[in-house]
């Protein structure tokens, strides 16, 4: 009997130390594990891909695009819809990757595709395009958006949506403050200067926490002069004559109190509440404003492009993209995924779903996109004239995504909007900036 | 008890042996025996500590070394890169982007510690007085550090923002003109400041009040029959008597405002201009908006470092309170 107690201590303690190390070695073994992207699943062949999507627009965007994914089969496969939101959502897809745990297929950042290229992650899409001119969807595409995609070694993602950066009015405020529509850099000095006698803002951004437009209205300016970040070979060439003339202009702008002296710390939803408010009158925003503001007041128009003081008329658009992953279950089941779903987008403009632009003319032409005036001009006087972030230059590349989110573009723009600086101190400090960063 | 219980514990008194002791073996094996359980005993602490080691190796350990590893490289988040050494570290303190983080980290951190330290030692002061609907009272003012930092920053912008924002419109109506509290780079880190010790001040009102509550009033009575003045009993009884806890709230509140990111990121996102931008802010900039990994990671080494150092010299001032 004495015994008994003994065995049962020594157990008690064997079996505690057994499971504390066991308990120990479950992290370790979870993070030596690994485990794929996109396991087989459901015993098809090629296995389930797995799709990560973004929150593009409204809630009822994902549900749609959820439908079309798991309504896909082909190719021995099916496929399984993930939505990964914004925040920090380079750190999701990186992490998952690193632990080969991530999508096969995804949409995401702009320049997302460029990054994972260089650093090898990408399965190139020559396969979806020939797939693509054999059932005619490539002579579909608008002129120019996929141009930026062909690398040397292939196509590096497919182009699916359009963000494009259009000049936006309140057509009752320019009533007020009779003045015409700006159609060239002076005619906005004018209406701006008309507008602020009214209270109302000539020039509406914002370059607070999270708010990227006030940076692209930088970039959209310098291009509309003709300029850019970077030359024909994509090198950094800020210091050119035309950026100079686009900032002092800003500059101009600021000073005369066009700019909303507070656009420096306006977040989007500040800057959402100004056009909302009817308080903006004239800027540079997204395409679908007034469904991104929740303005049903059909106030809102959209302008022409407006002419720089040598003739350029040049806006910028990000060509937002469908790219694949080398870690995938079956690289056949990954082209044949993205092929269905190319075919499938148009639903999400039939449904009215979407704010960015198609990047198929059979989609601009359905009477549920073309039954608004404001796509229309968008797609007709705005999208020939579209460049993206390497003008001058043509090649996206991952340094783009460095000017895109990094601390230079913001710094400099903040630097612009504060009006605390001249054009060629700050553009050379933006230079300086980026050089820092950019891998060349 | 029976008689034979009695003084056969008596005798085992006499000999020294405790209830249950065998009192009638030799000495030396119950040494052998106590050496044994000893051992035994020894191991089991052994097996028990290294379980807890290899947890905390793989929780804390390897995220380090890991760090580490990304600090002296040129890698990104998925490739480790090549190494290059302390580079990384050069090039951020050769920066003036670091020494101005550095320059804000510091004058936010010493205005968040002591802001909310006096605010929360003046409110609890106050509620130590009998005052109608103290505790509901009490409850209300942890509010700020309850709600959630990303509800209180939309409030907080919504409040100060634009021209047309409350407090703007209350300066306006007042004839102060029209403060940019985010736009203006001195106002904004002015504000994140304010919004600092707002977040803060509930938990350092906490952490006196209890220090407060165990301190005896008879020691002011005691005090009052000597002659003492109130502000005598504040600065040689209260503030000596809750030194310890005080010194406590001061570590934890520097480690919080030095790693405060949501705080500054929500409101601001680290401008106008940087002005705004601790190093905390820095660092995830560069690592997740310029893709530098390695500069990054260096800076949150270098911070690392740094809170180290502070926490153990305020620690030696506890226990050098302590001992007074």
């Amino acid at each position: 009997m004495n015994a008994q107690p003994g065995q049962s201590r020594t157990f008690s303690r064997r079996g505690f130390l057994g499971l504390s190390a066991a308990a120990a070695a479950v992290p370790l073994l979870a993070a030596c594990g690994g485990g794929s992207a996109s396991q087989a699943g459901g015993g098809a062949a090629g296995g389930t891909i797995k799709f990560w999507d973004m929150p593009w627009a409204a809630p009822a965007y994902n549900d749609a695009a959820k439908k079309i994914v798991e309504g896909f089969s082909g190719n021995n496969s099916k496929a399984s819809y993930q939505l990964i939101q914004w925040n920090n959502f380079y750190q999701t897809f990186s992490s998952a990757i690193a632990s080969k745990t991530g999508p096969a297929v995804s949409t995401g950042g702009g320049f997302q595709a460029f990054q994972f290229e260089q650093q090898g992650q990408i399965a190139y899409a020559d396969k979806v395009i020939d797939a693509l001119k054999k059932n005619g969807q490539f002579d579909d595409f608008l002129p120019g958006v996929l141009e930026p995609f062909k690398s040397d070694k292939g196509y590096i993602a497919v182009p699916w949506q359009l963000d494009m950066r259009v000049f936006w009015y309140r057509k009752s405020l320019f009533d007020q403050a009779g003045v015409a529509v700006p159609t060239d850099w002076k005619s906005m000095l004018e209406a701006g200067k008309a507008l602020k006698k009214i209270g109302a803002v000539g020039f509406a951004t914002g370059s607070g926490a999270g708010n990227f437009i006030g940076n692209h209205a930088m970039i959209m300016m310098m291009v509309n002069n003709g300029g850019g970040v970077w030359n024909q070979d994509g090198q950094i060439d800020v210091m050119n004559d035309r950026n100079v003339e686009a900032v002092e202009f800003l500059l101009e702008l600021v000073s005369n109190g066009i700019i909303d002296p507070a656009a420096v710390s306006y977040t989007t939803d500040n800057l959402n509440a100004q056009w909302k408010d009817k308080k903006a009158g004239f800027g540079l925003n997204v395409a679908g404003l007034p469904t991104r503001v929740g303005d049903t007041s059909g106030d809102l128009y959209v302008a022409s492009p407006v002419a720089g003081p040598h003739g350029d008329k040049a806006t910028i658009v990000f060509p937002n993209n469908i790219m694949m992953y080398k870690n995938t279950p079956s690289q056949e089941a990954s082209e044949a995924f993205l092929t269905y779903y190319m075919g499938q987008i148009k639903e999400l403009w039939k449904q009215k779903l979407m704010v960015a632009l198609p990047v198929f003319k059979s989609i601009t032409e359905m009477p549920e996109f073309a039954s608004d005036p404001n796509n229309v001009k968008i797609v007709k006087e705005w999208q020939p004239i579209a460049k993206t972030f390497a003008a001058r230059g043509s090649k996206l590349t991952a340094n783009m995504a460095v000017l895109d989110g990094g601390q230079a573009l913001s710094q400099f723009t903040q630097t612009i909007l504060t009006g605390k600086s001249d054009a060629k101190t700050a553009l050379k400090a933006f230079e300086s900036g980026l050089q820092s960063v950019v891998k060349s | 008890m029976s008689s034979t219980t009695v003084q056969s514990g008596l005798a085992r008194a006499r000999r020294g042996v405790a209830p249950g002791g065998s009192g009638g073996r030799p000495r030396n094996n119950g040494l052998n025996r106590k050496s044994k359980l000893s051992a035994q005993t020894s191991r089991t602490y052994f097996w028990l500590l290294l379980t807890s080691v290899i947890l905390l190796v793989l929780i804390h350990g390897y995220p380090l070394v890991y760090a580490g590893v990304q600090a002296t490289h040129d890698g990104n988040l998925i490739e480790t890169g090549n190494f290059v050494g302390v580079e990384n570290f050069a090039n951020v303190l050769g920066s003036a982007a670091f020494w101005k983080a550095t320059q804000f980290t510091l004058i936010f951190t010493i205005v968040g510690v002591f802001g909310s330290w006096l605010v929360g030692l003046g409110l609890a002061l106050l509620l130590r007085t009998k005052i109608p609907a103290g505790g509901t009272f009490k409850v209300l003012l942890l509010l700020p550090w309850v709600v959630p930092i990303v509800v209180s920053s939309t409030a907080w912008n919504w409040l100060v923002a634009t021209p047309e924002s409350p407090v703007p419109s209350l300066f306006r109506a007042l004839g102060l003109g029209t403060p940019l509290f985010l736009a203006d780079p001195t106002l904004a880190a002015a504000t994140v400041m304010a919004f600092k010790v707002w977040v803060s001040f509930p938990f350092m009102m906490m952490m006196t009040s209890a220090a407060l509550a165990s301190v005896d009033n008879t020691v002011y009575e005691a005090a009052s029959m000597d002659g003492a003045s109130r502000f005598q009993q504040f600065s040689q009884i209260t503030l000596p008597l809750i030194a310890r806890s005080t010194y406590i709230s001061w570590i934890l509140m520097t480690i919080f405002c030095v790693n405060d990111f949501p705080t500054i990121y929500l409101l601001t996102g680290g401008g106008p201009v940087d002005a705004t931008t601790s190093l905390v802010v820095l660092a995830y900039r560069k690592v997740f908006q310029d893709f530098q990994t390695g500069p990054g990671v260096a800076i949150a080494f270098l911070m690392t470092l740094t809170l180290v150092i502070v926490s153990v010299i305020l620690y030696r001032q506890i226990r050098k309170s302590s001992v007074e």
